[in-house]
């Protein structure tokens, strides 16, 4: 196996709305979630997966997220987690802030004199 | 597969319907997402070593997130089941409510019931709170003691001899004219020996108490005020310590100020004076009587000791006096009683009496209660079975009933509150006067406590015990009830509810017997003759201020006037006046020398009940029978030879076989004799209950120096006297303007408020045992109604058999006899030691009066007969078919 690529470090609250944005398309269970974020970060952001239980408990007491026991597509019993209307609210505030400052931060690294 | 050794146990997932396992559901939504990370390794080609130890890597720390999630699960899975709780009594209460609106009638009476019993109960509670239990207001209560009544001779001789007292008082209450230099003002004050202050351990706000000096006549020119007089009569200036008062027409300097709280003997008493006793006049020291004697006891000393020392020395004092001879039995019943008792005297009877009668209401009302309760919930047995049957648990149930219970109880309580709040108001102003400390009385927090805690007990015990029967041994069975069952539970009920209903009788049985005995005392006291004829006369009392009248020719032109003018009213047959009014005010005594037989002014002289100044009309407006000679006429006035009248007793009792008319009475001073001239017939003057005492009358003219200038005039009317108050209050303010007119009353109505307390007394009694029988007869009705009900199918099978309806009428109704006999049995032998307490409030009734233990259980035969009627009715119409189908 090829070395992995030195993980990031999650800045604070990220990764709840990365575990939001997981949740957009709909239903899922932890373990989507987490191969969610596998899958669209290119496995940039290495998570620790436990990491993510802990989140969603979070998320779901604050009422962004909630939670019930149903069968996975395997047929196993597995607890889903779903985005509530407040949820989706809060994920796209979230997101148009990370992203302006997302932006900010790039103009500034790309600004002369230029790094690369 | 690995995968597959992760899974829980199967039963766990059954475990979640009871409760949820907080641990189980986190291992296995952990166990869950190691699995799949485990199998999408193995697909991508890993073994199986790697592929797990990949997946715990990428996980990372399991048991650090384990235990952060369970616990934090636990957390929420309390708070959540706080809010399932709180929610689940919102729905228990909406339930409850709903259950009791479809049962109205029983919802009423319940709540009702409780109300009477809670309010009644909490009312009455509180005027035996404040008056009977609460520790009188001074230093150490306890060791306060009443010693009983006599005379200032007594008096001395005893606080010679006794040791078991550390300070030993005597008081008597007086009303004298007060004047503060603008309007004299009848003021109730108290003659006291200088220690009482001291032995009460009240010290006065301003200036001082009584020095000892100041009980010998001569010295006793000073006063206290109380903090009450102080304030509405002399502005509660302080610059009035030191200086002189007029007291009844003399100077008196006030030494002193009463703090607001210090009230003796009682809140009426305005002022204190010194007792001023006379060394040189002990004949007539020994002889006048009046004065209480009370005092502290040593210490270490009890009050048995205290009465035994007090009721042995008490009658040695009668070989002190030679000259006085007060008989054989002298003070063979001197008694030491804790000061609280005395004070309460007989109003502590009367007030233990109600109370013990709305304990008696309060338990009628709980068992009740107890009963519709039972009732209704052996008739919900069946919907309790099937909600049991469809899940609901059992425990789940119980505190939906007990919540219904505490809801119903919680309205009663409510109900009842407002019940006593109104009651204690109610009662303080129809209570009769005299009773102690009466402006005490407040509704207490401790009694609505205690009321509302039987009320929740009530609800508790009689909510779970038929919830926990009626939901024992799960839903199936009773769900599936068949008649046996039905019989079973039935009979175990009607145990239970047959013996509370029984009680219920008796108690109502033993109040009734109270009540109608206090009826009848009440009817032979009205019926009871006073001697004179009260119908048709008016009386009002005439107080002249003092200072204006100090000459008696003007006081003797100023009733002259009135009684003029009042008598030349139209329908206005009589008029005259009196100085001290039978029956309103207590009427004093006389001790008169007899001429031949007591004429030595120092020995003690022969008692006579009541003397009185009058004017020559007064036995023909107040109806007295003139039985020999005659009455005095306005010849009979000052300067003349001075006469007198007196009643038939004091005639017999010195003269026993000669003619009383021309023999002759004196004052102890003046010495001038006084010539009988007419007898008159006996009176009652200060109780209906007294016997007809000995009276003597004097003309109001020749007055002595010792009159008052108050008098009561009188008018004897053709038609309705209360129509003349008007014109009376009128007619003496147009003489003179600085007189006061006081009461204006009826003969007829100052009778009737003498009887005040045993009216009081009766109509109270009797409400409860109205209440009483009213709910004993709801309690027989309830108890026959649910029997009907649960024996219908009985009845109609009986019915089929060809029992004919008067019979199975004949089996209800003996039922609810036999209960009512059983009870009325109870409460006879109850009432039979019970009403002896009574007996100090009856009035030529016996306390076990056949004719009213006769009556009593008659009535509440006939009430059981009655209450069990429309039940029995009901069974006859049993619709046999219907009866058999119903299950």
């Amino acid at each position: 196996m090829s070395p992995r690529p030195q993980p990031a470090d999650l800045l604070q609250g990220t990764l709840g709305i990365l575990i939001l944005k997981a949740l957009l398309p709909g239903t899922a269970h932890g373990y989507a979630v987490s191969r969610y974020i596998e899958d669209a970060t290119g496995d940039v952001l290495r998570i620790e997966e436990g990491s993510l239980y802990p989140a969603l408990r979070r998320l779901e007491d604050r009422g962004w997220v909630t939670s019930e026991w149903g069968l996975s597509e395997n047929n196993r019993r597995a607890r889903f987690y779903k985005l509530t209307p407040a949820g989706r609210k809060h994920l796209r505030s979230e997101a148009t802030v990370w992203l302006r400052y997302s932006q900010a931060v790039t103009r500034v690294l790309r600004a002369e004199p230029a790094i690369a | 597969m690995s995968g597959e050794r992760q899974d829980p146990p199967a039963w766990r997932r059954y475990l979640r319907f009871v409760r949820p396992n907080v641990a189980a559901d986190v291992d296995e939504e952990l166990a869950f997402h190691v699995a799949m990370r485990v199998a999408r390794n193995l697909s991508l080609g890993m073994s199986p070593d790697d592929a797990r130890r990949d997946a715990l890597d990428r996980f990372g720390d399991v048991t650090r997130v384990r235990h952060d999630l369970v616990s934090h699960d636990l957390r929420r899975q309390v708070a959540t089941s706080r809010v399932e709780f709180a929610s689940d009594v919102m729905q228990d209460l909406r339930f409850g409510w709903r259950s009791l609106r479809r049962a109205p009638g029983f919802a009423v009476a319940a709540t009702l019931t409780l109300a009477l019993g809670i309010g009644a109960n909490a009312a009455i509670f509180s005027v035996v709170n404040a008056v009977l239990l609460s520790p009188l207001p001074y230093a150490q209560p306890h060791q306060l003691v009443s010693i009983g009544e006599g005379s200032g001779g007594e008096f001395v001789a005893l606080r010679e001899r006794l040791r078991s007292f550390s300070h030993l008082a005597a008081f008597a209450q007086a009303t004298n004219a007060i004047d503060n230099g603008d309007r004299p003002e009848r003021i109730l004050g108290a003659a006291v020996t200088p220690n009482l202050f001291p032995m009460l351990g009240a010290l006065p706000m301003l200036g001082r108490g009584f020095a000892e000096e100041e009980s010998i006549l001569g010295n006793n020119g000073v006063i206290v005020l109380g903090h009450r007089l102080w304030q509405s009569k002399f502005g509660g200036d302080s610059g009035i310590v030191g200086t002189r008062i007029i007291l009844e027409g003399t100077n008196v300097t006030v030494v002193g100020i009463m703090p607001p709280a210090f009230q003796f003997p009682d809140r009426d008493t305005e002022y204190w004076m010194p007792y001023a006793f006379n060394p040189g006049n002990m004949g007539v020291t020994w002889a006048v009587g009046g004065k209480w004697f009370i005092g502290r006891l040593a210490p270490g000393v009890t009050v048995p000791q205290a009465h035994r020392e007090v009721s042995t020395t008490w009658p040695t004092l009668r070989a002190l006096n030679p000259l006085w001879d007060p008989g054989e039995d002298y003070r063979k019943d001197a008694a030491v009683t804790p000061l609280q008792d005395a004070m309460v005297g007989s109003s502590g009877t009367l007030l233990w009496m109600l109370f013990g009668c709305v304990l008696l209401v309060l338990l009628i009302g709980c068992v009740n209660v107890a009963n519709l309760l039972l009732a209704r919930a052996t008739a919900r047995e069946r919907e309790l079975a099937v909600r049991a049957a469809l899940g609901g648990g059992r425990g789940r149930l119980v505190r939906q009933l007990v919540t219904e219970r505490l809801l119903l109880s919680s309205v009663g309580a409510v109900a009842g509150v407002l019940l006593a709040f109104v009651g204690v108001r109610w009662l303080v102003s129809v209570m009769p006067a005299g009773v102690p400390r009466a402006h005490e009385i407040a509704l207490s927090g401790t009694v609505l406590l205690f009321t509302a805690a039987v009320a929740v007990m009530t609800g508790v015990l009689f909510g779970v015990v038929p919830a926990l029967r009626a939901t024992r041994g799960g839903g199936g069975k009773s769900a599936g009830s068949g008649i046996g069952l039905r019989a079973t539970a039935g009979q175990q009920h009607h145990r239970l509810s047959g013996a509370l209903v029984t009680a219920e009788v008796a108690l109502a049985v033993l109040l009734a017997i109270g009540s109608v005995l206090l009826v009848r005392s009440f009817q032979a006291l009205s019926s009871e003759d006073p001697g004179f004829q009260p119908a048709r006369v008016i009386a009002a009392r005439v107080t002249p201020a003092n200072a204006n009248y100090r000459d008696p020719a003007r006081l003797v032109t100023l009733y002259a006037t009135v009684l003029e003018r009042m008598s030349a009213l139209p329908g206005v047959e009589h008029v005259a006046a009196v100085n001290r009014l039978p029956f309103a005010q207590s009427v004093w005594g006389i001790a008169p020398r007899v001429e031949g037989q007591w004429e030595d002014g120092s020995k003690m002289l022969p008692d006579l009940g009541h003397f009185q100044e009058i004017t020559p009309a007064y036995f023909v407006t107040m109806g007295i029978p003139l039985k020999r000679g005659r009455a005095f006429t306005a010849a009979d006035r000052d300067g003349v030879p001075p006469v007198t009248i007196v009643s038939e007793s004091v005639a017999r009792k010195f003269w026993p076989n000669e003619d009383a008319i021309g023999k002759r009475l004196g004052y102890a001073w003046p010495s001038e004799w006084m010539t009988i001239v007419g007898v008159v017939a006996d009176t009652k003057q200060d109780s209906i209950r007294d016997t007809l005492s000995t009276s003597m009358y004097v003309p109001w003219q020749q007055r002595t120096r010792m009159s008052g200038v108050e008098m009561w005039v009188l008018a004897r009317t053709t038609s309705d006297p209360g129509a003349l108050a008007g014109t009376i209050r009128t007619i003496v303010r147009d003489v003179d303007r600085t007189v006061a007119v006081g009461e204006i009353q009826t003969m007829r109505n100052v009778l009737t408020d003498s009887m005040h307390k045993a009216r009081f007394t009766m109509l109270l009694v009797a409400a409860f045992a109205i209440a009483a029988l009213l709910l004993g007869a709801v309690g027989i009705y309830g108890v026959m109604s649910y029997l009907v009900g649960q024996r219908a199918q009985e009845m109609g099978i009986r019915l089929a058999l060809g029992a004919t309806p008067a019979r199975v009428l004949a089996i209800v109704v003996r039922r609810g006899a036999l209960l009512a006999a059983a009870g009325t049995a109870l409460g006879l032998v109850a009432a039979l030691f019970a009403t002896r307490f009574l007996s100090s409030l009856l009035y030529d009734v016996s306390a076990v009066d056949p004719l009213t233990f006769a009556v009593v259980p008659a009535l509440f035969l006939i009430v059981a007969v009655a209450a069990s009627y429309l039940p029995a009715l009901r069974a006859t119409r049993v619709d046999p078919v219907k009866a058999l189908r119903a299950d």
